[in-house]
């Protein structure tokens, strides 16, 4: 067969083939945005999104929304630059859920019995949603990153609250206030973590009072613009064939 | 070559599976087993855990039992080893086996660290509820902060039943009575299986026709803005205005639902109340000791003067956990772990009644199988060739009087 020659042979042909490519790569970019986008999640965001009595109002909603942005920003400039498809960072955030509510499930509550309501993890869809939307209306990675990155770091504390708040109601505990996600840290041991180790509302922005997390959410949405800027780049770089040309 | 080829296709393709699934199985460590493991002088001189007693051998799902007892802070505190500025009450358990229904140093509730101080001691309790039947090894533990778990002793205990049975019911400040052990869990199962949906209904629209290569060949034909129709982007605004949409209406209702919400509760305890321990009446100076390594067995002189209006005798000299105890004087009736007991691993060149007042000079052997099985002889090559403990002295109405012992080590190899 010579290389001129096509292998498929009618138009119908040509898309069944084309959809089968579709499944084989959507499988692929699915496992792999969601081997290297869990990893890098655990490594730099652990402790925050594994345990309801990590997530506060401060270092939860400023850390996960920085540390989240990364992959949908690197897999939205390869999806979008070479293919023109806008669902980069939807795609990259299932993926990072579904991981999550693998390991979350099989290990954390099948294998060592925490309660999933003390390791669900944080809900990133409706930022990612926004994020994917702005590249389609706009074309501009400019835009994106400033109006995206920001409304990332925004929508995530209002996107998770419903189901944090109920585990924020207050509890007399022993003669002591907490929280029932505080209770959940307390009850359910964890040898290798001493309290002291949870970052829980630490930090400087104290002088805006009650209003924390409105705060942390803006904080967090101007470093997300400055990240999703790093890891479009990334993106790019990593998605360029320059290094296969001539094939 | 092809062979080769697809040799190396397929290899990459595990590797890359091996990687992908590598991350979904991290799970957080469960095991509580460390305690041989850890350095002997860390056992010896930081934090001395004893009159401890586990109050059941076998505890049915949703009842529960305590781990009770003292602990002293040594105050020859290692230099290696930060300060318990910071430390936490713990208990050693592998995972939420039993749930910690509550913790208390000194009759103070202690759900967060607190802070110790060195040469005191402090009454502890921990209150478990039994929720996953097996046999369970149960230790007392303190974590330091930047010094690590310092593990106490452990004792096995069987939970039996079944864990369905486990319930875990809470009153909140604003009445309401819920099972933390499924709180709030359809709401969380809910949201998540909403959104996910959301977005492959996203991914969905755009995956509808023929996805990667017309795209790819349309957009090296340089025919990009071919590929987003006006349609597209009205579908596209109309998903992020419902994203909006529904986070907004949803935060409302939330707070609509529950407008009473604290944030998470964090801080340092202070303040730790001692035992007042009444005055040492027994002082003891140690002149010389040595560890014989093929004996297994520690010899100490100890030059012993009491001061106190009863006579006393040595009953017991205990180190890191394991406890060495002279029949004649004392036997532990506690159920105290057995592989931490030597019964009979105390002798005492004399040990009648030290009379007050009296001065004498005594050879100490402790001498068990427990000096190898736990590690404790590993002393000897430790930088710092200390060894510590306490020694416990019964006067004639039975009191125990503890007192402290700190000083080098000489190792005898022949
Ligand atoms: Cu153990």
């Amino acid at each position: 067969m010579s290389a001129s020659q096509s292998a498929v042979r009618s138009r119908a042909e040509a898309v069944k083939v084309s959809r089968t490519f579709d499944w084989l790569i959507m499988f692929t970019l699915f496992f792999v945005i969601l081997g290297g986008y869990h990893v890098h999640f655990m490594l730099v965001a652990g402790d925050w999104d594994f345990w309801s009595d990590w997530k506060d109002r401060r270092l939860w909603v400023t850390v996960l929304p920085i540390m989240g942005i990364t992959f949908p920003a690197a897999v939205q400039a390869i999806l979008w630059w070479r293919y023109r498809i806008p669902f980069g960072a939807t795609l990259s955030v299932l993926g990072l859920l579904f991981g999550e509510w693998v390991n979350r499930y099989f290990n954390f509550w099948g294998w060592t019995y925490f309660p999933i309501n003390f390791v669900f993890p944080s809900q990133l869809v409706p930022g990612a949603i926004v994020l994917d939307v702005v590249l389609l209306v706009s074309g501009s990675m400019q835009l994106t990153a400033v109006i995206g990155g920001l409304g990332f770091g925004l929508l995530f504390y209002p996107g998770n609250w419903p189901v944090m708040a109920p585990l924020h109601l207050p509890v007399e505990y022993n003669g002591m206030m907490m929280t029932l996600a505080d209770l959940s840290g307390y009850h359910y041991v964890r040898t290798g973590m001493p309290e002291y180790i949870r970052m829980v509302e630490k930090g400087t922005l104290r002088t805006f009072g009650k209003d924390v997390a409105p705060v942390s959410a803006f904080f967090s949405g101007f470093v997300s613009i400055i990240v999703y800027f790093l890891w479009h780049f990334f993106g790019r770089w990593f998605g360029s064939t320059a290094f296969t040309k001539g094939s | 070559m092809k062979l080769i080829k697809d040799g190396i296709a397929k290899l990459s393709f595990v590797a890359l599976l091996v990687t992908v699934t590598a991350a979904m199985f991290y799970a957080p460590t469960a095991s509580a087993h460390g305690e041989k493991s850890q350095a002997a002088f860390m056992r010896m001189r930081t934090i001395h855990w004893y009159d401890l007693n586990w109050s059941k051998d076998i505890v049915p799902v949703n009842d529960t039992m305590t781990v009770t007892g003292k602990f002293h802070v040594f105050a020859g505190w290692p230099e290696t080893v930060a300060k318990p500025e910071i430390s936490f009450l713990n208990i050693g358990i592998p995972g939420p086996v039993f749930i910690r229904a509550g913790s208390w140093i000194g009759g103070q509730l202690v759900p967060r660290s607190v802070t110790l101080e060195l040469g005191e001691t402090y009454e502890f309790k921990v209150l478990l509820k039994a929720r996953r039947p097996g046999d369970w090894h149960v230790h007392s533990m303190m974590n330091v902060k930047d010094g690590g778990p310092i593990i106490g002793p452990g004792k096995w205990v069987t939970i039996t039943g079944s864990m369905s049975q486990f319930t875990n019911p809470i009153t909140t400040l604003t009445g309401q009575t819920i099972d933390l052990e499924n709180w709030n869990l359809g709401n969380i199962y809910f949201w998540h299986a909403f959104w996910y949906a959301f977005g492959i209904a996203y991914i969905a629209y755009w995956a509808r026709k023929p996805v990667f290569v017309p795209r790819l060949i349309a957009c090296e034909a340089g025919k990009h803005d071919t590929l987003i129709s006006a349609m597209d982007k009205k579908v596209g605004i109309g998903f992020m205005v419902a994203t909006l949409a529904i986070v907004a209406v949803t935060m409302e209702s939330t707070n609509a639902q529950y407008p009473i919400t604290t944030p998470l509760q964090a801080g340092l305890l202070r303040g730790m109340k001692p035992i007042e321990m009444p005055a040492r009446t027994v002082a003891v100076k140690v002149d010389s000791a040595t560890y014989r390594v093929p004996g297994r067995a520690m010899q100490m002189t100890l030059t012993v003067t009491n001061n106190g209006d009863s006579s006393v005798r040595l009953g017991e000299f205990m180190t890191a956990s394991v406890r060495f105890l002279d029949p004649a004087v004392h036997e532990d009736d506690t159920g105290y772990p057995d592989d931490l007991l030597a019964e009979e691993g105390l002798t005492v060149s004399d040990n009648s009644p030290l009379a007050p007042g009296q001065t004498r000079t005594m050879e100490v052997t402790a001498s068990d199988a427990a000096w190898e099985v736990y590690r404790l002889a590993d002393l000897i090559y430790d930088p710092d060739s200390r060894f510590a403990g306490l020694l416990f002295f019964t006067d004639e109405a039975g009191n125990r009087q503890m007192v402290t012992i700190d000083a080098p080590l000489i190792p005898s190899f022949i």
